[in-house]
């Protein structure tokens, strides 16, 4: 589930949000897929050229994940 | 394996009259004044709101009405550098706005989607200030997609004005605006990303309750490939690839030859899926393996 969140001023920036669906075979979906979330995919994944794809594109936000 | 999944007046005015701002090049008129006077135009077109490709002709701007059962303010229920996109998009700002013209029983944001009381209230100055961070911090462009954009065609605008002129903008879409919609948008954003969901009539109107899809949506690719950059998404929907997927890439290969097509296999199950037997799973490796045999027997330019 998603949570509701504020864009005003008076509130802190909003949560990220990527969903996931894991199929009995294995198979990962993944919805709005952020930098972070895609780092720890990548890391759970390394040999998986899909996400590895994303992260090369994202360079600037790879750090936010990294160590 | 991981997959990426997507399945999405003022009193008196009369659209046809409104003076719609024309296009410029970005070198004699800024973008930003431009897309300022044309979100007055939208804004009062909501009036007699004729944005998308019903064309109702409601009153928004008295409240909630139509067929996307929209008013006249904006909510936004998503907004965040995402990687999801097509790699020569990534990473964007994505900016989603609540409220749809279609009802897809598969929206993978059906919540929003269908309800554009969800989310929360726009606020422009704080959510173009997170814009701007996120394209100093590496974002190489931001989207506004939906629900449906068009709904919110107004808002839209507001949000390209007080974006940086160099921004590369994306217009997420599902292709059913209505011309005057069009004539808004018109030079503004340098990529339409636009699906081109479903074959034929028929399954339009069953699984997204839309009359009159296909010409609708044609119209709308044509005409976006000739004003801007254009790419194609298509959803692989189980137990469509022969009634959807091949006349869309038929129609592709004929009259947009060259167009990039990203063909999406992640379909998930979501929202009211579950009303149609075949949308009940995702797409099997059989099906998934002919939509990409049909895709390049027609030498369609495939991208990720």
């Amino acid at each position: 589930m998603k949570k509701q969140r504020e864009l005003s001023n008076d509130s802190p920036a909003p949560a990220l949000t990527t969903e996931v669906l894991i199929l009995p075979d294995g198979q990962i979906l993944v919805h709005n897929l952020t930098p972070t979330f895609a780092g720890l995919l990548a890391r759970l994944n390394p040999g998986c050229e899909q996400i590895a794809s994303r992260i090369t594109h994202h360079a600037a936000f790879h750090h936010e994940f990294s160590d | 394996m991981i997959e990426v999944a997507s399945n999405e007046q003022s009193v008196g005015f009369r659209p046809h009259e409104a003076r719609i701002p024309p296009r410029c090049g970005r070198k004699s008129t800024l973008r930003s004044a431009l897309a300022r006077e044309r979100a007055k135009v939208a804004r009062a077109a909501l009036a007699q709101c004729r944005l998308c490709g019903h064309q109702c002709g409601v009153d928004r701007l008295a409240g909630p009405a139509g067929l996307c059962h929209a008013g006249a303010e904006a909510r936004v229920f998503s907004a965040q550098t995402e990687v999801s996109d097509e790699l020569e998009l990534i990473p964007t700002f994505a900016i989603a706005l609540s409220g749809c013209d279609l009802r897809c029983d598969f929206c993978i944001t059906g919540g929003p989607s269908w309800n554009p009381r969800e989310g929360a209230p726009l606020r422009l100055n704080p959510l173009v200030e997170r814009a701007v961070a996120a394209l100093q911090k590496g974002a190489r462009t931001v989207m506004i997609l939906g629900g449906e954009p068009t709904v919110h065609l107004p808002t839209a605008l507001e949000i390209v004005a007080a974006l940086p002129e160099d921004t590369k903008l994306v217009w997420k879409t599902n292709a059913h605006g209505s011309a005057q919609a069009r004539e808004l948008l018109d030079g503004l954003f340098d990529v339409w990303l636009a699906d081109y969901k479903f074959g034929n009539d028929a399954c339009a109107r069953r699984l997204a309750k839309v009359p009159d899809y296909v010409r609708v949506v044609r119209e709308n690719l044509l005409w976006a490939n000739g004003h801007s950059e254009l790419i194609v998404r298509h959803l692989v929907m189980p137990g469509h690839v022969g009634c959807c997927w091949r006349p869309v890439a038929e129609w592709l290969a004929a009259e947009l030859p060259g167009v990039k097509v990203n063909l999406r296999s992640g379909f998930w199950p979501a929202w009211h899926s579950f009303k149609h037997s075949e949308l009940r799973g995702t797409v099997s490796r059989i099906e998934g393996d002919r939509a990409w045999q049909i895709a390049r027997g027609h030498g369609l330019n495939l991208i990720e």
